[in-house]
């Protein structure tokens, strides 16, 4: 009776603590989509419609166009290098290599992005002179997505079945034909899982652009790589500053909830896959 | 099929057309609803001239200049001399408009009977010495003593009228705010805050209080700008780079037109022309 | 061929960021621990107009909303680990999953507005503060940050306890709640330590969502513990005072060594949580 009891107990316990943890923030993400339905206006889409000095009642498209192009460049230059890193790890590092590797992506993983704004804002964007741009952002959300794309592409290659890869290299195949007619048939999802991955981090980042990246207002569409954009991020955070302007506020949620649709749109995406990767597996 | 995606996609990031000219502004932002404003209307008379703005505060104007990152600085106050120094013979500062610092009080300190105070009730304030509105004759609350940033304009023209020196420390300021978007925000959040903001930044929320001159309170107000009454005043400038093209002087040339001071007024300031 | 040049430009590339990176934090905070030595780092008082650069309000504004945010979120998200790894349903437990991995994608800057909007005026109204700005605000904040990312890891550490030592459990005789803190808990603890270093980490580096609610004001908690104040932290101070530091100047390079600190603290958080995963293996 008492044992029962105590196990009862128990459950109730965690089941009281762990409430919150489903509550909260399910009640912060509906609380964002209230705020965000309720100030949405199909105006703030129109462009060069009733265009306003800061920036908070003309088109938002500049600002999505913004982000996208950020996160888009920062993906095509990190996604070579990751692939090339996870290849060497795989084929021909050293065992102490593969250790070394896996060590410093790890700590590159666990280094605030604001830090790497930092390191941007001096080399690229000063001692560089490429000024506050979209290149430098791009860079920078590079670097802070390159670690997550090479342990996803490591971990996605040492999935494979061992046993088919020694077979391939006993063949005498060369580190093309295992690449293509081994690993890539069976990774292919998992690459594009970390891929959308990657695509919904740099979305989310905002500290290591702000400075580097972005301007108040005033981009329509940058003229070239070294010019700044704005981007859904930065102008949250513009008009988050403006709490006191009931227009600011609408367009700030409206904006947060079109960057939190584009971002797990992506993890979304990025789930069904991994499950069909489950699934493919089973296959064997 | 996929070189050709990958050329266009990269002409089109790439490639600018020839004649597009982009003018970088950073700065202080009570100057930015100006330049901003003035960079629409002057995008629509001159559409391959495009003018981005950022903020930061002026000490971000003068710095942007300074490192080369901005062609066009914007600032709230005198540039000081060591500054002078760092941006070199050939840079000009130009005023383009007066404004007044306010100081901004929370809409219920207002009611509650505070209409004025001395620059010495102020500074007191800000020093630590005044703690509660009810000293200074208003509600029994304490008080909300908002500071600014160290690099901003307004920090620096208000600490040097009611503090006496630009970088004075205040010793009784409970948070720091950024911008005076962020610093209005808070103060019509609040019911007992005091702060400093530009003239053009007060609504019914965030009200001015008149500062004691010789017996006489003054209220921050374009006509005793214009009078000289109002003991807070500045000047609000525009920084040019000495490589500034030819179209950033033309923009400048624009701000101070009949047009662009129409622009100033229109933004709560005075117009120096 | 081609696949070994590619490899080892790739190679080259990264290993040249690797060494950019720390090079360009030593060299460039450099001119500041010459001038300064180490005093700043129990310093108090920050005014960088006088040469004043004391770390320490922001050193223990910073440990305060880490730590806050960590005794918030650990215990509620090791309980939702369990409830979903062991006493809900498969369909629930993915639907919970889903919905955690969905939340670790809200971007910091929008949990900024909800901080600044909805938790600022609730704060100040239940505690009677003059504005909610206060690390307390910083810490719940960044516990709601951090707890997917601890109950997804802390999820999958509970579930991977392998099968025989629940048999084995069972046939013990032990009851639920004995498999569960004598077995189940201590088994899954290395992964669930690694997953609360892991959101130490990110809390740690959360910079626009802090920045915008505790109120980067350079003053040491007076008591230590008084968390209803507005404070500081090291990513408040430098997203705040980066765009004015003049490139070159004490003050520019004492916000990066700041960021170096920032740095050293996270490479040490990583390497606690790394030599644990490799004592498991």
């Amino acid at each position: 009776m008492s044992r029962f009891s105590r196990s009862f107990w128990t459950r109730v316990l965690i089941l009281v603590l762990a409430a919150p943890a489903i509550i909260f923030p399910a009640g912060c993400l509906f609380y964002i989509i209230m705020q965000g339905i309720g100030a949405w206006e199909w105006s703030m889409f129109s462009i060069g419609g009733n265009q306003k000095s800061f920036g908070m009642s003309s088109g938002i498209w500049p600002q999505i166009t913004g982000s996208l192009i950020l996160m888009l460049g920062a993906n095509m230059l990190a996604l070579p290098v990751a692939t090339g890193l996870a290849l060497y790890h795989q084929l021909s590092a050293t065992t102490r290599q593969r250790i070394l590797m896996q060590v410093l992506l790890q700590l590159m993983q666990g280094i605030p992005p604001i830090v790497y704004g930092l390191c941007g804002l001096v080399v690229l964007v000063y001692m560089m002179h490429w000024g506050v741009s979209v290149l430098a952002g791009q860079v920078i959300l590079a670097v802070v997505i390159l670690p997550l794309l090479v342990l996803n592409t490591v971990h996605a290659i040492e999935r494979v079945d061992r046993g088919r890869t020694e077979a391939a290299k006993s063949l005498g195949l060369s580190h093309t034909a295992i690449i293509r007619r081994v690993w890539l048939p069976e990774t292919w999802p998992a690459l594009l899982t970390g891929l959308l991955l990657g695509m919904a981090r740099a979305l989310s980042e905002t500290a290591p652009i702000l400075f580097t990246a972005t301007v108040f207002s005033g981009v329509v569409w940058p003229d070239s790589l070294f010019s700044p954009v704005t981007s859904l991020q930065s102008h949250i955070f513009y008009l988050a500053q403006e709490g006191g302007n009931d227009q600011a506020r609408g367009m700030a949620w409206v904006s947060a909830i079109i960057l939190i649709t584009l971002i797990s749109t992506l993890s979304i995406a990025a789930t069904m896959l991994r499950r069909m990767e489950v699934t493919h597996e089973h296959r064997f | 099929m996929y070189r050709y995606l990958f050329i266009s996609l990269f002409a089109i990031t790439v490639a600018s057309p020839v004649w597009a000219i982009t003018i970088h502004s950073a700065g202080s932002t009570t100057v930015l609803p100006v330049v901003s404003a003035a960079a629409q209307a002057y995008h629509a008379s001159h559409p391959n001239v495009t003018i981005t703005v950022s903020g930061g505060g002026s000490g971000v104007g003068i710095a942007s200049i300074v490192q080369g990152t901005a062609a066009l600085g914007m600032a709230s106050r005198e540039i000081d001399e060591k500054e002078k120094a760092q941006l070199g013979d050939g840079t000009q500062v130009v005023p383009i408009a007066m404004d007044a610092v306010a100081v901004a009080v929370s809409k219920a300190v207002s009611l509650g009977g505070v209409k004025q105070l001395s620059v010495e009730q102020i500074a007191d304030i800000y020093r630590g010495k005044i703690n509660n509105w009810k000293e200074v004759g208003g509600p029994d609350s304490r008080i909300l003593v908002i500071d600014k940033e160290a690099s901003r304009g307004t920090r620096h023209v208000f600490a040097e009228a009611v503090l006496g020196n630009a970088h004075a420390r205040a010793a009784g300021a409970s948070i720091i705010s950024g911008s005076n978007n962020e610093e209005q925000a808070i103060i019509s959040r609040s019911n007992s805050a005091i702060g400093m903001l530009s003239n053009a930044w007060l609504n019914d929320e965030v009200r001015g209080i008149a500062v004691v001159v010789r017996g006489h309170g003054v209220l921050p107000s374009i006509e005793h700008v214009r009078d000289g009454s109002y003991p807070i005043s500045r000047g609000l400038h525009v920084i040019l780079a000495k490589d500034a093209g030819p179209e950033v002087r033309d923009f400048v040339a624009f701000l101070l037109s009949e047009t662009g001071q129409k622009i100033v007024e229109k933004s709560g300031y005075l117009p120096v022309r | 061929m081609w696949l070994n040049v590619a490899m080892r430009l790739s190679l080259i590339l990264a290993s040249i960021g690797l060494f950019v990176m720390p090079g360009f934090l030593i060299s460039a905070s450099f001119p500041f621990w010459q001038e300064q030595g180490l005093k700043p780092l129990v310093g108090a008082e920050w005014f960088p107009y006088e040469g004043l650069f004391g770390m320490l309000p922001a050193l223990v504004g910073t440990l305060w909303s880490v730590g806050l945010a960590l005794v918030i979120a650990v215990p509620m998200a090791v309980a939702a680990a369990i409830m979903t790894s062991e006493m809900a349903g498969k369909k629930q437990r993915n639907l919970i999953r889903f919905g955690m991995e969905l939340l670790s994608g809200i971007p910091s800057v929008v949990y900024g507005l909800i901080g600044l909007w909805l938790l600022l005026p609730w704060l100040q109204s239940s505690f009677n503060l003059l504005s909610g700005h206060s690390l307390l605000a910083a810490g719940i904040l960044l516990s709601l940050m951090v707890l997917p990312t601890i109950m997804v890891m802390a999820e999958d550490a509970i579930s991977g306890v392998a099968l025989e030592q629940r048999e084995a459990a069972a046939n013990l005789g032990l009851d639920w709640s004995d498999r569960l803190f004598l077995v189940l808990l201590p088994q899954a603890w290395p992964g669930i330590r690694a997953g609360i270093l892991l959101a130490s980490g990110r809390a740690l580096g959360e910079t626009i969502a802090v920045m915008l609610v505790v109120g980067s004001m350079d003053r040491i908690p007076d008591p230590l513990y008084n968390l209803l104040e507005p404070a500081q932290t090291l990513t408040s101070r430098i997203g705040r005072e980066i765009g004015e530091a003049a490139f070159g100047s004490i003050h520019f390079s004492a916000l990066i060594a700041c960021g170096f600190i920032l740095a050293i603290i996270s490479v040490i958080l990583s390497l606690v949580a790394h030599t644990n995963q490799r004592v498991r293996v």
